[in-house]
């Protein structure tokens, strides 16, 4: 048996076993996730509020932008608090005052350490007892805790109307007034933020740890890290040093086999007929860097927000385009725009991999470029009226703004995007056709593209799994799938097969060598990957399991990071292979920068809150946007450029490439993106992390923390990197708008000179 | 961020006396025709002062609450800065005739030097605030 088909039974094998896991693990979430009650009564029996309250809170949170103005259970956005960590804190604050002014007739803060100690000791027994029924649905709080629950309500009525006792907060918060419409909303709002707080503390039936595994960190009711996330935590960097010292060994064997391929004299890839459909990707790329510079704009509206509160340069801004709307339309543009490079560079390899041009293929490109920009404008048309209140909650799901963070477009236009991949897997996959049909060298490689294109196609449809009153567990899983999965999972397969493929194609590797490197590639990627999706899943209402699966499976996918510097040198070694590789010179830095950013991005930064017990205390500080930027800008983004520039050098062959343009722009941009993390993420996140240790998670996104002049200084040092970093984006468009304006047109032909070096 | 305002004015203040000393120089490199008026260190360090200038000014006016296009003296300065930009770029790259360049270097002089007065007076007329304001 040959060893690409050894590997393709390995890798049928592993995805096999690994998605009945995942699949299986999600009707245990399901089966666990934290009760929603019918009613929640005062011992009295007097009904506070009931089921419906809270969905339909959460229905209001959803419009507002959901997780892009805050967090529930730590996902979502960095500057206005953790709803349920802000919420918890008041309450148990809320109580131990009443305590000490009803029992000891004075605040909690002037009574001795121990009263103080045994006040405490009363609110974690009040908090921690599960006292929901499931047989009758009730959750039955105390007098005291429903008067502390109903203070704490009316302190986020005043915070989303427009009280001016909230004023100082909404604008530390980045909250525009009147966030909700109608005092009725704000209050459902309120209830559904208590019930997110009440999972969080609440022990699960019989045991001693929350529904959300003890987070937020609150030592004041007892919330610190569950043994399992101590324990998982140390077993997973255990499971990486071992997977990376496997890894090694495997490189050191296979290394040795691979005998030297001599270079073709010239550029095969030369020769290759531009298609009219090739051609017609070319607007694609225009709008790649459209949406690129719109969401750098929104980008820097949006971390303006944090410094001038509800202004950008004395000029209400929030009224217009609230933070929560500019970071839904900056986070969804990070992934329409690197998706769109992707869709292109797939419809553009398709049949130039094949040599075949199918009917009324042009037609199908034009007709997906049209719905992908119809998507774009009503998915952001329909936000704009849900976060502004102005479309009602009515159509907010299927029209306005789901509230989850990356996948936020409402539902109609969700499946729309659907219906657009599976026309571009249709697209792809008859160009492909006649190639995969081919049993030829190029048979499995291309075989991977292909299941690669079905996987991003059909994946996306995780994204319609949930409904509008699915469970917030239930929908972090699903939405997991489709952000950590669809994105970081396939999209991986497809850049690690499309890069491999063009190597091939250029003559510098052995199409059986490639093969089975993205054979393998794949394989050690998947290992970790598909229930590494876990990892994202610690603290939203699941069990000790999933801490287990997610902390050992993720800590693997640092595996094949901790050596891409072998693959990188490989990358380097190809564009000096031969003169005629200086025309790639600039997809190749690209991809060396994904390389780069792939070990410091996503494997330094990405393990740096990997572990349960890192993310525990780390989960939604500016740690996390940390790796967001550095992983999804510094690979993904870096790839899509590097994609664009590779088929931009076929559809204009003849065009002379401005290299100082090319150099400026990539420095540029890694170096933007190098300040952004250094001067403001890292020590921010630090500084938060901090304070979190110090006084409890909620503090870390407090206004308190948050307004100090110290941290609006480091927020203020993302303007130098933010500065060269939009000089750089604007420097790439310019160069591609000078392929078709303008442009210079080659004089010398590439000659077959022999190649410079072998690296 | 009041509490760091005399810092963040004095990084701005230095920043443009270095980046105004940085132009003048590459300019007399330019007159006395070395090669070493674009050298990169030389566009390099220009791109870091003004980069930290940028900053420094976004904090002040965020400070102070004073805005370009709402405050006169803040939009002429707006304004100067993109000619005395455009000046530069023609004195040391763009200028087609060394006449040209040698002309523009000294007009972006004489910008950067009115920019300096309109901060100084917190006036738009600069220098010539007692004659016409």
């Amino acid at each position: 048996m040959s060893t690409s088909r050894r590997l393709w039974i390995a890798l049928a094998l592993l995805l096999g076993s690994t998605f009945s896991v995942l699949l299986w693990m999600g009707s245990e979430i399901h089966r666990t996730e934290p009760p929603m009650p019918e009613r929640v009564v005062s011992a009295d029996g007097q009904t506070l509020f009931t089921r419906e309250d809270i969905e339909q809170g959460r229905i209001v949170w959803q419009s507002i932008g959901g997780q892009q103005l805050g967090t529930v259970w730590g996902h979502g956005a960095l500057v206005a608090p953790d709803w349920s960590a802000d919420w918890l804190h008041r309450e148990a604050t809320g109580l131990l005052d009443l305590w000490a002014q009803n029992d000891h007739g004075g605040a909690f803060d002037k009574l001795d350490a121990g009263t103080q100690e045994s006040l405490k000791a009363r609110l974690r027994e009040e908090l921690r007892k599960n006292t929901y029924t499931p047989a009758t649905g009730t959750l039955e709080v105390s007098a005291d805790r429903a008067l502390a629950i109903s203070n704490v309500a009316a302190h986020y009525v005043s915070l989303f109307g427009n009280d001016l006792a909230t004023q100082q907060l909404r604008e530390t918060y980045a909250m525009r007034n009147n966030s909700v419409d109608t005092l009725e909303h704000r209050d459902q709002l309120a209830k559904f933020f208590f019930w997110t707080a009440w999972a969080t503390v609440t022990n699960r039936p019989d045991a001693s740890v929350s529904y959300t595994n003890n987070w937020p960190y609150e030592p004041l009711v007892g919330n610190t890290p569950a043994p399992s996330t101590f324990l998982w935590s140390v077993f997973s960097v255990l499971f990486m040093t071992a997977g990376i010292g496997l890894l090694a060994w495997h490189y050191a064997v296979w290394q040795r086999q691979e005998p030297h391929l001599t270079p073709p004299a010239t550029d095969p890839l030369r020769g290759i007929t531009i298609t009219p459909s090739m051609r017609a990707t070319a607007k694609y790329f225009w709008v790649v860097l459209a949406l690129l510079l719109t969401q750098i704009l929104l980008g820097a509206i949006t971390a303006h927000y944090q410094v001038e509160g509800q202004k950008f340069y004395g000029f209400d801004i929030s009224q217009i385009f609230p933070y929560s709307l500019t970071r839904t339309w900056h986070t969804e543009l990070a992934v329409l725009w690197i998706a769109t490079a992707w869709l292109a560079t797939g419809l553009y390899i398709g049949p130039a991999v094949s040599g075949h041009e199918p009917k009324f293929q042009r037609l199908g490109v034009n007709v997906l470029w049209v719905c992908l920009l119809i998507i774009v404008i009503g998915a952001f048309t329909g936000q704009w009226f849900a976060v502004m209140q102005k479309l009602g909650l009515k159509y907010n799901f299927w029209f306005g703004h789901q509230g989850w963070e990356y996948v936020d477009l409402g539902r109609f236009w969700q499946m729309f995007l659907f219906v657009g991949l599976l026309l571009w897997l249709v697209l792809v996959g008859r160009a492909l056709w006649p190639a995969l049909r081919r049993k030829d060298d190029l048979a499995s490689i291309i075989g991977l593209l292909f299941l690669s294109t079905v996987a991003i196609a059909l994946f996306y449809g995780a994204g319609l799994m949930w409904g509008e009153r699915t469970s917030l567990s239930m929908v972090e899983y699903w939405r997991w799938w489709v952000v950590h999965l669809w994105v970081e999972g396939f999209f991986e397969v497809f850049a690690v097969a499309v890069i491999s493929f063009l190597f091939v194609k250029l003559g510098l590797v052995r199409a059986r060598t490639a093969t089975v490197n993205v054979l393998f590639a794949t394989f050690v990627f998947m290992a970790g990957g598909v229930l590494g999706t876990f990892h994202h899943l610690y603290f939203t209402g699941t069990t000790t399991a999933v801490i287990a699966l997610g902390a050992s499976f993720s800590a693997l996918e640092v595996v094949p990071l901790a050596l891409i510097g072998m693959e990188a040198y490989e990358t380097w070694a190809h564009s000096r292979a031969t003169k005629w590789m200086e025309r790639y010179r600039w997809p190749i830095m690209f991809f060396l920068a994904v390389s780069f950013w792939n070990l410091v991005g996503a494997g330094l930064f990405g393990f740096l809150i990997n572990t349960p017990l890192a993310l525990y205390y780390m989960q939604g500080l500016n740690l996390t946007p940390l790796h967001g930027h550095t992983a999804l800008f510094g690979v993904y983004g870096m790839l899509g450029l590097g994609l664009m520039l590779f088929c931009l050098r076929g559809l204009k062959p003849d065009v002379q490439w401005n290299e100082g343009h090319l150099r400026g722009a990539f420095w540029a941009l890694n170096i933007g993106l190098s300040l952004m993390a250094l001067l403001t993420l890292l020590p921010l996140g630090i500084l938060q992390l901090n304070a979190v240790l110090e006084h409890g998670y909620w503090y870390g996104r407090s206004a308190e923390f948050m307004s100090q002049p110290l941290i609006h200084l480091l927020i203020w040092m993302r303007v130098p990197g933010d500065t060269i970093f939009a000089a750089g984006a604007l420097l790439i468009c310019w160069f591609v708008a000078r392929m078709w304006i303008a442009p210079r047109r080659v004089v010398a032909e590439y000659s077959s000179e022999p190649a410079l070096s072998h690296g | 961020m009041i509490e760091f305002y005399p810092q963040i004015k004095f990084v701005h203040v230095a920043a443009v006396i270095l980046s105004g000393s940085l132009f003048a120089l590459r300019g007399l490199l330019m007159l006395a025709r070395s090669r070493f008026s674009n050298h990169p260190a030389l566009r390099y360090l220009s791109y870091a002062i003004d980069t930290t200038l940028l900053t420094a000014a976004l904090m002040l006016v965020t400070i102070v609450h004073q805005y370009p296009f709402v405050q006169g003296w803040l939009t002429v300065k707006v304004l100067l800065l993109v000619a005395y930009i455009v000046l530069g770029t023609l004195a040391l790259k763009r200028g087609r005739t060394r006449a040209a360049q040698v002309t523009c270097y000294f007009a972006a002089l004489l910008v950067f030097a009115f920019i300096a007065s309109v901060a100084l007076a917190h006036n738009p007329w600069g220098v010539f605030a007692a004659r016409f304001s």
